[in-house]
């Protein structure tokens, strides 16, 4: 891994720490107010790219273990890690990666904006939503010993939340693709 | 401003070795699952309360850190009773309130420094097979904790400057350009960690 590399993993994991540092985001037509760090999985994965981005994210989950507040609302330590929604935690590894994968194959640079907003939505649902919410739910079922569909629909309450998010998300990307193009691109 | 969670103390568990710790939090974790039983979950959570009571946390604190996950843990164990049986949301509840109380308690009665010492040296194995080197995960670790105030500060600055313009400070219309200011010193920050010679390779 190049240096460079290596400061830009480290880089955007502070800048998800300061995300969850900084007020929630309040938008006019939503009554619950989202905590910006919440969006760091598509963030992470749409401007760094799969592997940079997961890598971040293994970068804070190891400050959350070694006991550093590093979560939003001043949480970290094992405790995080212990409970029933670690998969949701494992998930954001995998969901960056995946989210990753699929921006780095459909973004271009040349892509109209309109095309590049699209593509970094699409890459966000399927990654910051769909795969953390399969990963949560997954080891959600297996240590409560619920039933898996019965888990999966509880994720629903979380979904509009999080589909807004992409959307901002998306725009953020989009916005960071203009100003410092990192994306890598595949073909 | 990311001050650990450490908690100071000479009590027993603070005198106790990391690698002890963690070990008996991961034996811990593996065991909860063996049993179903409510009455032996509630010992185990009882003693896991007690281990934590130990460390010696001011209430508040104490509160303030298990309050997150503990109701977490509870919603979760209601939706395993309603739609399993309320016996198993009750061992749900126990199996993780343990877990919680325990972990809460290694991480409060350890130095970050000998979590990370410890983290390293489970690192070794991968180490050896080429897959990660422990030297860059602790520049990195570094790198955050010396950036978040930074960015910090970048945040608060923007917020400023548009308070100044007379523009609403809209969080969303600031996150762009936080993230580009952050990311353009990456290349700076690179050629001074090479020209040190901080990557040995």
């Amino acid at each position: 891994m190049s240096t460079r590399d290596l400061v830009l993993i480290a880089l955007f994991t502070a800048v998800i720490v300061v995300l969850g540092i900084i007020p929630p985001i309040t938008l006019a037509f939503v009554p619950v107010p989202i905590t910006a760090q919440s969006m760091g999985v598509m963030l992470a994965g749409c401007i760094i790219g799969a592997k940079r981005g997961a890598l971040a994210y293994l970068l804070l989950i190891l400050m959350v273990a070694v006991g550093l507040p590093v979560l939003s609302g001043g949480r970290g330590g094992l405790a995080i890690l212990a409970g029933p929604t670690a998969g949701y935690i494992a998930g954001w590894v995998v969901g960056t990666f995946v989210t990753g994968l699929i921006a780095e194959r459909i973004v271009r640079e040349g892509q109209a904006g309109v095309h590049q907003i699209a593509g970094f939505l699409l890459a966000s649902m399927i990654g910051g939503i769909g795969v953390v919410y399969l990963m949560g739910t997954i080891w959600l079922a297996r240590s409560t010993g619920m039933d898996f569909l019965a888990a999966l629909s509880a994720n629903a309450v979380f979904l509009p939340g999080d589909v807004l998010k992409a959307g901002i998300a998306a725009l953020a990307a989009r916005a960071v693709l203009v100003g410092y193009p990192l994306l890598p691109q595949r073909t | 401003m990311l001050k650990s969670l450490h908690v100071e103390g000479s009590t027993p568990l603070h005198k106790l070795s990391v690698r002890i710790k963690l070990a008996g939090l991961f034996v811990a974790s593996l065991a909860i699952f063996f049993t179903k039983s409510p009455l032996l979950l509630g010992g185990a959570a009882a003693l896991a309360a007690l281990v934590f009571a130990s460390v010696g946390m001011a209430p508040r604190d104490a509160a303030s850190r298990l309050a997150w996950p503990l109701v977490s843990i509870a919603l979760v164990a209601l939706a395993t009773g309603i739609f399993e049986t309320p016996l198993a949301g009750l061992a749900t509840f126990l199996r993780f309130a343990t877990l919680i109380l325990l972990a809460a308690a290694v991480t409060a009665s350890s130095e970050t420094g000998d979590v990370m010492e410890e983290v390293t040296v489970l690192m070794r194995p991968f180490e050896r097979l080429g897959l990660v080197n422990a030297a860059d995960i602790g520049l990195a670790l570094g790198l955050v904790l010396r950036f978040v105030p930074d960015i910090a500060l970048r945040y608060e600055s923007l917020r400023e400057s548009h308070a100044a313009r007379g523009l609403p400070v809209r969080p969303l219309r600031m996150l762009a350009p936080m993230i580009i200011l952050t990311l353009k010193d990456a290349d700076m920050i690179a050629m001074a960690i090479d020209a040190r010679g901080l990557r040995r390779q």
